[in-house]
């Protein structure tokens, strides 16, 4: 209301500098909203935004079926996802394993000291929830970043208008490679991350509590359910972060300050993509294998 | 059309052809000899050294950065404006997800907790342990992913732009130093965010993980309530979280600020920037969640 009346009266002012001033007060005044509208603008946007990601997701999957093969594609994106991660992830599991046994040691020290099932009750929480899950917020920001980053500076360097007038679809040249090596190597590095964390927690184990580590490697505790869920999890993180990541990169406008964005929102759509889809995919386990 | 050919006819031939050049003449052949082997693709021990050196010329980078920002925090000779500018918009702009996530983590915590707590009868013991695993570990670490892939990477973005568009050569013409005017502001926004963000997240936890155990497992809040408040839990537990969060803090603004100053290359230097800040910061989180963990049982 404000902003409309100061251009108003810059418009009648018989004394006012002319055009530059009336240019002036519409470059800075923008409406900003508030209350109900800007509710309603968020709640707007967010289904337009899971709109979005459903069409991505639906083609890409019309595109696994029915779309052009390229050689070597996948497999080239399988590197770039999977082994450039692999120092990264191995590192970080590595220490939350030793975090994990460590904290859950010193607590049940606390109520009490018996160690026999410290080993069988890790493995079961890794292979059900955390290898899967923060391997994946893991990778979901470096192969997130990375799909967004790419996808997002040719959006900017005119490449994708390219590939649109040679006829390929940018989903299935660009995506439909991501979103196959991306599952395969998501539940690659999340068996890889199980048991290089359950390698450190061991010999944490060993150093901070003196469990041997025969008595550590128990697996009686995992049951079919425990790696049914784990799995699923893998499947649908691996699915979940390259088309969000790839939406985000697709939908760049602006430069390189419009790269960044995209970027900074991919990383925060995949990471609560993985986080919500773990919720579920928990509730959902546990409701069904209890 | 062949010399034979020609020759039918009875008519003068053709001299003989030249022998044959390579396509382009005698310049090209020359130009083809001059042409430099293609180099050796790098072997394992010499990526090994140039993976080593990057990762040092970054930590290097990241100390003296840390020396300059923390000589003029510490002597209050930063921009006020530009620090509470940041502070709204890194700190209230990330609420929403810091809401959503600190909600889902204390649901997370309980869910994995059920099937042991179902296992052993200790229904009590929910409220102390999903919040013990909350506080400690799990709200301050997901805080600080989640706020290093919106405020971090966000900030790279912003610098990296700022350094691609000169805008700091600029600011260095106008005698204003930029790290006075823009980085310590900033640092000193993305350390005070996570610590706010991470006590807001801890309180959000606790209430998630009260409602999911009474939607999973028919654990009455109040019970909940009096596991976390019965005395196996204290202060030192929500204060060794904080003291992560602050430690995560200083690793994400170093991370951020140090990858942005540091980008060549246009938009790509930029995607490529932010994509290592996020990167880098997510591993010194682990690694430095372990060495607090470590020394602060």
């Amino acid at each position: 209301m404000q902003a409309r009346e100061q251009i108003l009266k810059a418009h009648e002012d018989p004394e006012g500098s002319g055009p530059e001033s009336v240019d002036h007060e519409l470059r800075t005044v923008l409406p900003e909203r508030h209350g109900v509208e800007l509710v309603g603008a968020v709640a707007l946007d967010l289904l337009n935004t899971g709109r979005e990601l459903y069409s991505v997701f639906v083609r890409t999957l019309y595109y696994c079926v029915n779309g052009r093969t390229e050689q070597g594609a996948i497999l080239a994106q399988m590197y770039a996802i999977g082994n450039r991660s692999i120092f990264f992830i191995t590192v970080s599991m590595g220490f939350i394993g030793m975090i994990l046994v460590r904290q859950g040691g010193l607590q049940l020290e606390r109520i009490l000291p018996e160690y026999s099932l410290v080993g069988a009750t890790f493995l079961e929480l890794l292979v059900r929830d955390f290898s899967a899950s923060i391997g994946s917020l893991l990778l979901a920001t470096r192969v997130g970043a990375g799909i967004a980053a790419e996808i997002g500076s040719m959006v900017v360097t005119e490449q994708i208008d390219a590939l649109r007038m040679c006829a390929a679809d940018p989903i299935d040249y660009l995506v439909k490679p991501r979103f196959l090596a991306s599952i395969i190597m998501t539940t690659c590095l999340a068996i890889w991350s199980t048991g290089v964390a359950y390698l450190a927690g061991m010999v944490t184990a060993y150093v901070s509590f003196d469990i041997a580590p025969r008595t550590f490697a128990n697996i009686s505790l995992v049951d079919s359910g425990d790696l049914v869920v784990g799995l699923s999890k893998c499947v649908a993180y691996g699915a979940a972060i390259p088309i969000v990541a790839s939406h985000s990169g697709l939908m760049t406008y602006g430069g390189s300050e419009g790269v960044g964005w995209a970027t900074t929102r991919a990383v925060i759509n995949a990471s609560l993509a993985v986080i919500i889809l773990n919720v579920t995919l928990s509730t959902i386990g546990f409701l069904i294998f209890k | 059309m062949s010399a034979a050919d020609a020759n039918a006819g009875g008519r003068p031939s053709r001299p003989a052809p030249l022998p044959v050049l390579k396509p382009g003449g005698p310049r090209s052949r020359r130009a083809h000899a001059a042409r430099p082997a293609p180099l050796p693709s790098p072997g394992v021990v010499e990526s090994a050294g140039h993976s080593a050196l990057n990762i040092a010329e970054v930590v290097g980078g990241m100390g003296l950065l840390a020396g300059r920002i923390f000589a003029r925090v510490f002597t209050l000779r930063f921009d006020g404006e530009e620090f509470f500018r940041n502070l709204h918009r890194m700190g209230v702009r990330s609420a929403p997800i810091v809401i959503v996530t600190a909600l889902v983590t204390g649901a997370i915590t309980v869910v994995q907790a059920a099937p042991v707590v179902e296992r052993l009868g200790a229904y009590g013991l929910l409220g102390w342990g999903a919040s013990f695993a909350s506080l400690r570990e799990i709200a301050p670490l997901l805080t600080a992913l989640m706020i290093n892939g919106r405020v971090g990477a966000n900030n790279t973005a912003e610098l990296g732009t700022m350094v691609v568009t000169e805008q700091l050569d600029a600011l260095r013409v106008l005698a204003i130093d930029p790290i006075k005017f823009l980085i310590a502001p900033r640092f000193l926004a993305m350390v005070l965010t996570l610590f706010l963000s991470t006590l807001f997240a801890d309180a959000l936890a606790l209430l998630g993980a009260a409602y999911a155990g009474y939607a999973l497992l028919g654990v009455e809040p109040a019970s909940f309530y009096i596991g976390l408040t019965g005395g196996l839990l204290g202060f030192n537990d929500v204060a060794v979280g904080l003291f992560k969060s602050v430690v995560f803090g200083i690793v994400m603004g170093l991370a951020s600020c140090q990858f942005g100053l540091a980008v060549k290359g246009g938009a790509p230097g930029v995607g490529k920037a932010v994509n290592s800040t996020v990167v880098a910061t997510a591993a010194g989180i682990f690694v430095l969640d372990f060495f607090v963990a470590f020394t602060f049982h």
